[in-house]
């Protein structure tokens, strides 16, 4: 057996040993210092401690995670599965059907939302905080200021629905790819079948290419979810989590609690939390994909 | 006022590196009979600098340790980032072996540096360090930590509340505001409000974004004003007590009344905005950092002496008015280091009287040594005397090892209630609550 296989564990063995090396290794001294009081400053850090689950305990009881796991949720859910993945598909198939009849501007728009997703993060959160600025921003001191109307505070007032917006421009690139990769490979025979039963344009969506992007949908949610859910850059540009925590996500409340308050045990229960977390989002969108194929 | 422009300063500056690179002896008095052998090695001084002022104090220096002790080498290793980003890549960097011999960074992290056993003990270098009698009684103290020495100072940090009298006269108060109590502050930016609707009233930094502002800007001296303290004299922290409802109550009424723009709270670094628009005259109050005026000053020199004006900080009741005092940035030397003596030999050359005279008049802070004070460029900066004189008010925060820990709290305490999150007895308890589980219940006390 395992001679037979050798040639392919072989194969696997540099992958496998790539991914403990910078996947499994980390996790495992995460959650090892999640169970220390390891610190980057002061006594903890000179005699880091063994303090079991009482960073977990601490973390639970704490009513700020409670609500940044809700402004986590709603981050991913407002702008990945919402914004991201419906903007994306739809975007994929206009464009799809813009180059079937050879439409021009079918590139500039591909173009134009790919640019979004080419710049850097940290760009796009300077880029967008450059709009959204009470004090400086073009948003209140050009298109207001034109209209007459008075500045408004984009990031205090509506927190949550910019960063949303924002995470909404910069990613919604990465759906609209690979769906438009996906539409490449349906047979155009099926529309030509269903065009001659006289399906009109909304059935032909909904019964044929609706279900032929089911298994890359599945895979694209899975990591816009992810991706989503570790987003910090670009929130911590924006708002870096304010006001008080409107929108501070989980992402962003690890790497603050690790490298502003220097506590590194309790920054890393709170990443094994999200770990976690992220590891039930991924079963759950595999299993959806595998039932539906 | 002066009669010293910054270019002048500049030229003075510019010859005196070339004095001191051509004769480092004569810079340096008094060296010990080991020392005019000379020191070897190399050693690695590692510091932020965003604003450009710094590097040629440090290269005068090194170049006049490597003069002096011919067989050093000094490495420099400068950081163009701020001091936060900074102070994060210092801490991964002590906690690893490869670590710079000195570095430069705020002396309100002695504490918890020194627990952490990154940092080296100085009392043995100071005490055969003849210049150490310079330094005021009030300093050492600062610099002390559980009975020892741990940095050097240089430019000490004051406060002032600043207000453009322009802003004032237009809204009917005098040109020569004098706040008798602290309610005079949210009378004056009331007044503002009502009567200069183009005129941001008055900045109170709050929450996260606000950094250490919302500590040392705003709630500690406001807790002060309401005649409360944040630790007991036996090292613990106030978590609720009748000042840091009062306090949190000020917020309330500033934020309430919309007297203190709510962008604080989510704006990137909100006091590069509100430090321009003093300077610009679109905020009326402000209370900040000393160093800050520099900035205005260098910018329009005539029309800052004109209209911004500086004072201390007004109490609850009209008691007599302070500011909140720091050490400002120091120089460390790291317990690690290889070469501590010739690490000590480039902190004392750093810190001779001419720099600390001379870069405090460049980026404006009161001077750490008496002497550099005597200095006649530094006596000639009417701004500069006052600052310094203002430390004689100053109330300090001592040195404390979970001071990091507690601004995380203060900079959440605030922002609840200047977002309207909270009311002030609520967020006092939550401000108890929270400093407890952050530092430890044996830690925090209620009054």
């Amino acid at each position: 057996m395992v001679a037979r296989n050798s040639p392919y564990l072989l194969g696997v063995t540099p992958a496998a040993l790539l991914l403990t090396l910078f996947f499994i290794g980390p996790a495992l001294w995460a959650v090892y210092s999640s169970l220390t009081n390891l610190a980057l400053v002061g006594i903890d850090a000179a005699n880091p401690r063994f303090v079991g689950p009482d960073n977990y305990a601490r973390l639970f009881q704490d009513p700020d995670f409670w609500t940044v796991i809700r402004n986590s949720v709603t981050f991913v859910v407002g702008s990945a599965v919402i914004g991201q993945f419906v903007l994306g598909l739809a975007l994929a198939v206009l464009i799809d059907h813009a180059e079937r009849r050879g439409w021009r501007f079918a590139t500039l728009a591909y173009a134009a939302v790919l640019l979004a997703w080419v710049n850097p993060t940290l760009i796009a959160g300077y880029l967008w905080s450059a709009m959204f600025d009470f004090f400086f921003g073009s948003l209140n001191h050009v298109f207001l200021s034109a209209i007459g109307v008075a500045p408004v505070d984009w990031l205090g007032s509506f927190p949550m629905p910019s960063v949303i917006i924002a995470n909404v421009w910069r990613g919604t690139a990465f759906t609209m790819i690979i769906f438009l990769g996906a539409l490449k490979t349906i047979p155009p025979d099926i529309y030509e079948a269903a065009r001659i039963d006289g399906a009109n344009a909304w059935r032909r969506f909904w019964d044929h290419t609706l279900p032929s992007l089911r298994p890359i949908a599945a895979l694209t949610l899975l990591s816009i979810t992810m991706a989503t859910f570790g987003t910090f850059i670009l929130i911590q540009t924006l708002t870096n989590g304010g006001p008080n925590i409107a929108t501070e996500t989980i992402a962003l409340y690890a790497y603050q609690t690790a490298f502003q308050s220097y506590a590194i045990g309790y920054g890393s229960a709170i990443a094994v939390v999200m770990l976690g977390l992220n590891l039930i989002f991924a079963v759950f969108y595999l299993r959806w994909s595998r039932a539906r194929a | 006022m002066s009669r010293y422009s910054r270019r002048t300063f500049l030229k003075v500056a510019g010859a005196t590196a070339v004095v001191v690179a051509c004769a480092p002896a004569a810079q340096q008095g008094g060296a010990s009979p080991s020392q005019a052998k000379g020191l070897t090695g190399t050693i690695t001084v590692s510091y932020p600098d965003e604003l450009g002022v710094k590097p040629k104090y440090v290269d005068m220096a090194a170049q006049a340790v490597m003069s002096k002790n011919s067989g050093s080498t000094v490495k420099i290793d400068l950081q163009k980032v701020s001091d936060d980003v900074y102070y994060t890549k210092l801490l991964l960097t002590l906690q690893g072996g490869d670590v710079p011999d000195v570095f430069h960074f705020g002396g309100d992290s002695i504490a918890e540096l020194a627990d952490a056993g990154y940092i080296e003990p100085l009392d043995s270098y100071v005490n055969a360090w003849a210049d150490w009698k310079q330094y005021p009684d009030s300093i050492k103290k600062g610099a002390t930590y559980k009975g020892k020495i741990w940095a050097i100072p240089y430019g000490l940090d004051t406060r002032w509340l600043y207000f453009r009298r322009d802003d004032l006269q237009k809204a009917g108060l005098p040109a020569d505001w004098m706040p008798a109590k602290l309610s005079d502050v949210v009378a004056a930016a009331t007044a503002v409000k009502s009567k200069v609707s183009t005129v941001t009233p008055y900045a109170l930094y709050a929450g996260q974004a606000a950094d250490t502002g919302a500590r040392d800007h705003a709630f500690v001296p406001l807790v002060w004003a309401y005649g409360g303290d944040m630790q007991t004299s036996d090292g613990k922290w106030v978590g609720n007590s009748a000042a840091i409802r009062k306090a949190l109550a000020y917020y309330q009424t500033v934020y309430g009344q919309g007297l203190s723009p709510k962008e604080i709270l989510t704006t990137t670094k909100p006091w590069t905005a509100m430090r321009a628009k003093l300077g610009d005259g679109s905020l009326a109050l402000l209370f900040e950092g000393g160093w800050v005026y520099g900035g205005w000053a260098s910018k329009d020199q005539a029309g800052t002496q004109k209209n911004v004006g500086y004072l201390l900080h007004p109490t609850e009741n009209g008691g007599p008015s302070f500011t909140i005092g720091g050490l400002g940035t120091c120089w460390y030397l790291t317990a690690k280091s290889k070469n501590k003596d010739l690490a000590w030999e480039w902190i004392k050359t750093w810190n001779n009287k001419d720099t600390v005279a001379k870069i405090n008049i460049e980026d404006p802070h009161p001077v750490a040594r008496s002497d550099s004070a005597d200095v006649p460029e530094f006596k000639a900066q009417q701004y500069l005397v006052d600052s310094t004189k203002s430390l004689e008010k100053a109330k300090f925060l001592s040195p404390d090892a979970s001071l990091s820990k507690v601004t995380t709290v203060i900079q959440k305490a605030t922002g609840r209630v200047a977002s309207g999150d909270a009311s002030p007895d609520d967020a006092a308890k939550q401000y108890s609550a929270d400093l407890k589980q952050a530092i430890g219940a044996s830690l925090v006390v209620d009054q």
